[in-house]
């Protein structure tokens, strides 16, 4: 039937039809979090949230998040400018190398970092007469989260690096600026959008790890029990509010990451 | 008269020359560079003095932007020397160098203000803070932009972004400056604005200017002199008087405008084209008498009579029927197809070459006329006509393209 007045049904149905096929795959796991976690009142919530174990389970994910991202940005920085800058035998091969972590299944890193590091692992080997064992520490879990999120700031600020023209550091060059100068003051700005939103993007992935974390932490509660771990194990252990509280907080901070990039596009963008 | 225009150019250009020349602010010497078997320069040899503006003017592919960057240090030439106020600079990189380049895109850094743009030179120089201010004071003013020291590149004009791109170079002081066709993205009417604005900014600040361009009215308006670029060597350069009205070679009697060329053959004190002698003195080091070789002489050197008259300083070459007359606002633009001749340079029918604006009628001239002419006597289409010419060039017989190359 046609609807010559404007009105187009199909409009209505189709959105409706969206958010109705949208609601269990999505909207009603996550309000289930919710809903569930502050049934028993905000105070039950709350003390969940507060127990020392919770504490430190979101503290370590924090921390080791943080500074997997801090390295995989600087990397990516780096990866970026030579891969751009610089044309070679190889290129294209090393690129296709740095974004392979992501396509791993999570456990498998997990588990290559077991065979490299372990105590009995090729690299570990040598480093256990020296009483030094990364595995099983927070050193592992950084790992963990440097491998299964090596590629995302090296994808956002690579294309970004592709496109900027190169007569602004040809002008720098110019004007008497050394390559350091010129990386410092002309090119590091007009990547700042780009670092950002790497640096968030890699941050999220990094908190919410799973598969390689179970694998390589030990998963010791207070001592190498990240979030996500935390959840997993008071969920088997039938603590099923203790582990509500945590979800909702690494939702709650998920969601506000992807808030972020999503409504701060305009300003990372800016020129 | 032609007669006499042909032989006071040379002289005058003896005189320059052994009159202390003023010393090179920069030169270049014998560059060459190829990619693979392309050569994109063949020894290029220039110099500019100091405060003087010099144009490199050429197609795209003439090499003009690959000297530019080889001054800058951008790129590097396979052989040649660069040379700046009397330092040779070509192993230095670019940031040694001191030279100001003002890109055609500006290059301005996005993230800096107009001021931060201005101060950058002296900031990576490591200068007192209060000594930066007052530079960028003094360059703010200079190129009229106190009222934008805050603004962002991208919230500028691009007529000020081309000033503070100026400004930004001449900050640190530069050896000489370099301008890749700055005025490439503007529109025709803030072209020609800014090429007086920063022709008059030149002479003001005295830096020695290169300047690249394909644009011929630009190169002539800007230059103290212009270097004609044809595939990576130059052809001609001179004062755009000397170019323009006395090219070297029919490329660049073409390049720069709307020329008419015809064949000759150089006789003792006059050149014949078809019957007619026009009087001249050809330059003996040059030109041999039996030569054949062809002039050129602009549209407005031509002037038309309905009668034969015999007039100082006009010299007849021919009878001619007028095909077209066209109004083009400043003048009036006529089309004539010249009678036949026959010369002992070519057999055939047709002595006659071509004129640049019509090359698919090679037998037809181009002739300009003033409004006070025009209106004074009236010329139709199908008019008998004398065409007489009051100034013309012999041009240099061309070598082949191909030739130099090996």
């Amino acid at each position: 039937m046609r609807h010559v007045r404007g009105f187009d049904v199909a409009r209505p149905l189709s959105i409706g039809m969206l958010v109705f096929m949208m609601l269990p795959l999505v909207f009603l796991p996550l309000a289930s979090i919710f809903i569930f976690g502050t049934s028993n009142g905000l105070d039950k919530f709350w003390a969940a949230l507060m127990a020392p174990e919770a504490i430190f389970a979101l503290k370590l994910s924090m921390a080791t998040s943080f500074w997997a991202t801090v390295f995989n940005v600087i990397f990516g920085l780096f990866a970026a400018y030579v891969l751009s800058r610089y044309n070679f035998w190889g290129r294209n091969a090393l690129i296709v190398t740095i974004s392979l972590p992501t396509a791993i299944p999570t456990a498998v890193a997990g588990f290559a970092l077991l065979l490299l590091w372990g105590p009995y692992g090729t690299l570990g080997r040598l480093l256990a007469p020296h009483g030094v064992q990364l595995m099983f520490t927070a050193w592992a879990i950084i790992l963990a989260n440097i491998f299964v999120t090596f590629p995302l700031a090296f994808g956002v600020i690579k294309p970004v690096f592709d496109t900027m023209s190169s007569s602004l550091e040809e002008a720098s060059a110019t004007m008497g600026a050394t390559r350091w100068q010129t990386f410092w003051h002309v090119t590091l700005p007009s990547l700042r959008g780009a670092i950002v939103s790497g640096a968030l993007l890699t941050f999220a992935r990094a908190v919410g790890e799973f598969g390689s974390t179970i694998l390589v932490s030990g998963n010791l509660a207070g001592k190498t029990q990240t979030a996500p771990l935390y959840i997993f194990a008071k969920f088997n252990e039938g603590q099923i509010e203790a582990a509500n509280a945590i979800a909702i907080v690494l939702a709650l901070f998920s969601f506000l990451i992807f808030s972020v990039l999503f409504f701060a596009r305009d300003w990372l963008d800016v020129d | 008269m032609a007669k006499a225009r042909e032989q006071v150019i040379p002289n005058q250009e003896k005189s320059q020359s052994e009159a202390a020349p003023p010393p090179a602010a920069a030169s270049v010497v014998g560059l060459g560079k190829h990619f693979g078997k392309t050569s994109v320069l063949e020894n290029i040899t220039f110099d500019v003095a100091e405060g003087e503006v010099l144009v490199l003017l050429g197609a795209s592919g003439s090499g003009k932007t690959t000297i530019l960057r080889i001054i800058a240090g951008l790129e590097q030439p396979l052989k040649g020397k660069v040379i700046l106020h009397g330092k040779d600079v070509t192993d230095l990189p670019a940031r040694e160098r001191g030279v100001g380049v003002i890109f055609q895109s500006y290059a301005l850094f996005p993230k800096m203000t107009v001021e931060k743009n201005i101060g950058y030179g002296l900031r990576i120089r490591k200068r007192k803070r209060k000594e930066i201010r007052e530079t960028v004071e003094e360059l703010l003013a200079l190129v009229q932009l106190k009222d934008h020291r805050k603004k962002y590149p991208s919230q500028l004009s691009g007529g000020q972004q081309q000033r503070v791109a100026i400004a930004r170079t001449l900050a640190y002081k530069p050896e000489v400056l370099l301008f890749d066709e700055p005025f490439g993205a503007l529109d025709t009417q803030t072209r020609s604005h800014l090429r007086r604005e920063i022709r008059a900014l030149l002479k003001k600040v005295k830096v020695p200017s290169i300047f690249i361009t394909h644009d011929q009215e630009e190169a002539l308006e800007l230059g103290d002199r212009v270097a004609v670029l044809n595939q990576g060597h130059i052809e001609q350069i001179g004062t755009p008087f000397e170019i323009y009205n006395h090219p070297a070679t029919e490329y660049v009697a073409t390049f720069l405008g709307a020329a008419n060329i015809l064949d000759a053959v150089v006789r003792k004190d006059f050149v014949e084209v078809g019957a007619a002698r026009i009087p001249a003195a050809p330059d003996p080091a040059k030109f041999q008498p039996g030569d054949c070789v062809k002039i050129v002489f602009r549209p407005e050197d031509v002037v038309l009579n309905r009668a034969d008259l015999q007039r100082p300083g006009h010299a007849r070459i021919s009878s001619a029927t007028i095909e077209e007359i066209t109004f083009v606002g400043a003048y009036e633009r006529i089309r004539l197809s010249l009678d036949r001749g026959s010369d002992e340079c070519r057999r055939e029918e047709t002595p006659f070459y071509l004129t640049t604006e019509t090359p698919e009628r090679p037998k037809s001239i181009i002739a300009t006329r003033p409004k006070p002419e025009a209106s004074a006597t009236r010329l139709y289409v199908g008019d008998r006509v004398v065409v007489a010419i009051t100034s013309f060039t012999i041009l240099e017989p061309q070598k082949n393209a191909d030739e130099t190359k090996k």
